[in-house]
């Protein structure tokens, strides 16, 4: 059974209620039957008495004449009586004279008493009266009645209390079990804003206030802790809060600092009052080429030694000045460090004291840093500068309105201004009147970052001369990469551009020329085309009709006429064998479609030996080829190439029989052919003549045209390729010649 | 036009050159060709005179021997007008030139050109010419 006191406040007031209730209408009722049964008990008593007092008086007359019937009948009335028990008359002696029993009761009358009283007994109410007559004593009554009509009385008032108390306990649960809310519900919620304040901690909660008595007076005293709770929990955070801020605050700071000193581009150095190092910067170390070990802790003059640059003389320490002066001083210029490895750096530097709070100086630190980067940058500007006035070529600065700002010594040479006649002038001034506003528009590109590279204008001089310029025209930065002007680098192009105009002129001319040569050429070549077959017709006819004249007539000449007959034939022969070759080379330069078809070069020397063969046979010659390639050309003229080399290589035969060999080779993208011959050889004094038209070597004794070779480089030349002859008199001769291998189909083994 | 009457043979001639015209029948009576000559000495007759068919003059040729080189109509375009006209088609050519080239050679091949004669400069071999044309006419009259 749960405990009482852990009972929800509810269940505890309707208990409570319900108690009250039961214990009132128990005690009320408690009492209401006992005082009942008081009263009925003494009612009763006086009741039984008075009747006894009947019952006695109308006993008297038959006791005093012994008359038991008569005390019988007396007796009998009392049957009414419902819960009178007995009824006895005894005589003086104490024998019962009459009795009354109520069946069920007692079988016979008690004894009569000692006493007459009236008096409860166990069950029964006894009253005991005398007779008396005359004063003298007759008899007694005895009356004894049953207290069973108290305990029903009893019973029935019990049951009615029990009852009232079942429905007052009904009715008082009902009414507290409603009425008890008024007390649990504010108690309830306060009790749930305690927990839900545990639960989240949070201090913003408010119990609900519901009512005006103590309640309400807990709820607004449990707020008003809240409230207070809430102010300092937020106080307390803010100073949390702030505390942990100035921690942050302080921890960047020194954080800051300590990364500012360590990767600040200048060396720091910090000593004590008394010159000793206490913390040196990573460039510091670096600059002193010694690991921090061996800087703290030592006397700043052992590892920062400091010469000037010219005198090599030591420069005082700038420690000693600092601790000495109590204020800021800068090194000396030139200073020049020396490294702890002996290596040299000019460095710039400053130290400043270090005070402590009470003003004192408790130490000094020392910047510097290396400016060699810096001394070269000024070395290297002096140079520039001096380069930019030595120069011949004319550099002026503008800003970017195009005043000029800067004008060298070349500048001054090519446009005879001088500096101070120029600066703070337009760039106009120096423009061609016709391209007056070209300098602007070059400084409008100049400011958008462009820059522009040999620019080829036209700039006029002081004195009014046109100067062709080449100009080199960038944008200048200042400092924070801002483009503030323009710089143009101009170039006296003048002769240049007469000679390239004059070129030009002679260039065109020459085109010109060429032009007219290539017609004249064309004409020449279809002249001598025409003529060589025109001039054959008259030809034909001396030769015909000489020969007709001597056999129309015969014996009408003299032998010597025959001679002279003859001479004219051999004359045209000669003159028509020319003709023919000259016909034949001209013909070659004729344009004509390209070929089509392979032409298997093998079939050509073929047909070129067929065409030899008495010849061939005449000088007991032996020609031999290698297997040839198919290529795309017009068989006519491959026909004719190698048919004027090889007869060549006959005619020109040494002292033995002309061996002749004919073989082909790949190389470097085009074939070449290869005539080779144990002949007479070549004079390389004439290897190139040869190819010339009508160029022979040798005389009469030698029949030829002097055409052939000139078609033979004809021939090779119309394909891409190109002819020439390797070879020493008496050697025999090789002539190659190549054709490119695109033309090709194949080429056959070289054995 | 010159018109001989001969026995057999009726030939076309078209040369422009006398003297070659002279040569010709020298070398036809060399052969002992009997044969009746028309000789045109210009090109545009020669093409007026193909163009114009049968029944005329050439209508009973036999053979035509024509000279490439011709004043205003050349020899080539007076063959392919020759071979345009049906009563001429078969008629045998042969093509008497002083052009060697194999151009020129390859394009009478093509229009059916019996013979290709190219004028010798030395007499005999120009009187050869005859044997030649009368080769060329025997063997049209045995294919006929």
């Amino acid at each position: 059974m749960p405990n009482i006191r852990d009972m929800p406040i509810k269940q505890k007031v309707t208990a409570i209620a319900m108690a009250v209730t039961a214990a009132a209408l128990l005690l009320s009722g408690v009492g209401y039957v006992a005082a009942d049964s008081i009263l009925f008990r003494t009612s009763m008593e006086r009741d039984i008495s008075a009747l006894a007092q009947i019952v006695a008086d109308n006993s008297t007359a038959a006791l005093a004449f012994l008359d038991p019937n008569a005390a019988m009948q007396t007796l009998a009335s009392l049957k009414a009586r419902e819960h009178l028990v007995a009824a006895c008359l005894y005589r003086p002696a104490g024998n019962i004279f009459a009795q009354y029993v109520r069946p069920g009761g007692p079988t016979r009358c008690p004894a009569v008493g000692l006493r007459d009283e009236t008096r409860f007994t166990g069950t029964d109410l006894r009253v005991q009266r005398p007779i008396v007559l005359a004063n003298r004593r007759i008899g007694t009554l005895v009356l004894l009645y049953s207290q069973e009509e108290i305990a029903a009385r009893i019973r029935l008032y019990g049951a009615t209390v029990f009852g009232l108390l079942l429905l007052a306990g009904l009715v008082a649960y009902l009414l507290s079990a409603r009425l008890s809310a008024v007390i649990s519900r504010p108690v309830s919620q306060l009790a749930q804003a305690t927990t839900s304040v545990s639960e989240t901690g949070d201090y913003t909660i408010r119990a609900q206030r519901s009512s005006g008595d103590e309640l309400g007076v807990l709820a607004d005293g449990f707020n008003e802790m809240l409230a207070r709770i809430e102010r300092q929990d937020a106080e307390l955070r803010n100073a949390l809060l702030a505390e942990q801020v100035a921690l942050e605050e302080a921890r960047t700071a020194r954080d800051s600092l300590a990364t500012t000193l360590t990767s600040i581009g200048d060396a720091v150095i910090s000593t004590d009052a008394k010159g000793r190092v206490v913390f040196a910067n990573p460039v510091a170390q670096v600059l002193l080429r010694l690991p921090e070990a061996e800087i703290v802790g030592r006397d700043l003059g052992d590892v920062f030694r400091v010469v000037n640059e010219f005198t090599r003389e030591p420069v005082d320490s700038p420690v000693d000045k600092v601790l000495r002066e109590g204020q800021i001083v800068a090194l000396a210029n030139h200073s020049i460090l020396i490294a702890g490895d002996g290596t040299e750096i000019p460095i710039d530097d400053s130290g400043a004291p270090i005070r402590g709070d009470d003003g004192s100086v408790q130490g000094t630190v020392l910047v510097f840093r290396d400016v060699t980067v810096r001394r070269r940058a000024d070395e290297t500007r002096r140079m520039l500068a001096s380069l930019v006035e030595s120069t011949e070529d004319a550099i002026v600065g503008s800003d970017l309105n195009g005043r000029i700002n800067s004008w060298n010594r070349g500048a001054q040479r090519m446009y005879g201004y001088t500096a101070e006649e120029v600066v703070g002038k337009p760039l106009g001034i120096l423009s061609s009147p016709d391209v007056v506003s070209e300098s602007l528009l070059l400084l409008e590109r100049v400011k958008e970052g462009e820059s522009i590279v040999q620019y080829q204008t036209v700039r006029q001089t002081k004195q009014g001369k046109r100067l062709h310029v080449s100009l080199t025209v960038s944008p200048v930065y200042d400092a924070l990469g801002r483009i503030i002007g323009g710089s143009a680098i101009a170039r006296d192009i003048t002769e240049q551009v007469r000679f390239a105009e004059r070129l030009a002129q002679l260039n065109a001319d020459l085109q010109r020329s060429n032009q007219r040569l290539a017609r004249t050429n064309q004409d020449l070549e279809r002249f001598a085309f025409i003529a060589s077959h025109d001039l054959q017709e008259p030809l034909r006819m001396i030769t015909a009709y000489s020969q007709l004249l001597i056999k129309s007539y015969p014996g009408e000449f003299p032998a010597e006429a025959k001679s002279f007959v003859g001479n004219i034939m051999d004359g045209t022969k000669r003159m028509s064998d020319l003709l023919t070759d000259l016909r034949a080379y001209t013909e070659l330069q004729a344009p004509e479609d390209p070929p089509v078809e392979f032409v298997d070069l093998n079939t050509v020397v073929e047909a070129v030996l067929h065409d030899l063969q008495p010849s061939i046979a005449e000088n007991r010659a032996v020609v031999t080829a290698d297997s040839l390639p198919a290529i795309r050309v017009h068989r006519a003229h491959v026909n004719s190439l190698f048919q004027n080399l090889i007869s060549n290589a006959i005619k020109y035969h040494g002292e033995d029989p002309p061996r002749i060999h004919i073989s082909a080779q790949q190389s470097d993208g085009e074939l070449r052919f290869i005539v080779t011959d144990n002949g007479m050889g070549i004079d390389p004094a004439y290897h190139r003549k040869i190819f010339e038209v009508f160029k022979r070597l040798h005389g009469k004794q030698i029949p030829g045209t002097g055409v052939g070779l000139a078609i033979c480089q004809r021939v090779a030349e119309r394909y891409g390729g190109r002819i020439w002859v390797e070879s020493a008199a008496g050697q025999g001769a090789t002539f190659l010649f190549t054709l490119p291998q695109a033309a090709s189909r194949s080429v056959g083994g070289t054995a | 036009m010159n018109k001989d009457t001969g026995h057999k043979a009726h030939i076309l001639v078209i040369e422009d050159n006398p003297a070659d015209v002279e040569l010709l029948r020298m070398a036809l009576r060399h052969a002992d060709l009997e044969c009746e000559l028309t000789v045109i000495d210009d090109g545009a007759d020669a093409l007026a005179l193909v163009h114009k068919h049968s029944p005329g003059p050439a209508a009973d040729l036999d053979l035509a021997i024509i000279d490439l080189n011709l004043p205003k109509h050349g020899g080539e375009e007076i063959l392919e007008a020759l071979r345009a006209n049906p009563a001429l088609t078969h008629l045998p050519v042969a093509v008497l030139t002083s052009s060697s080239s194999a151009r020129d050679r390859l394009g009478m091949h093509r229009l059916c050109v019996g013979r290709y004669i190219v004028k010798p400069p030395d007499l005999d071999a120009f009187l050869k010419i005859g044997f030649a044309v009368k080769e060329l006419l025997s063997e049209t009259e045995s294919s006929n």
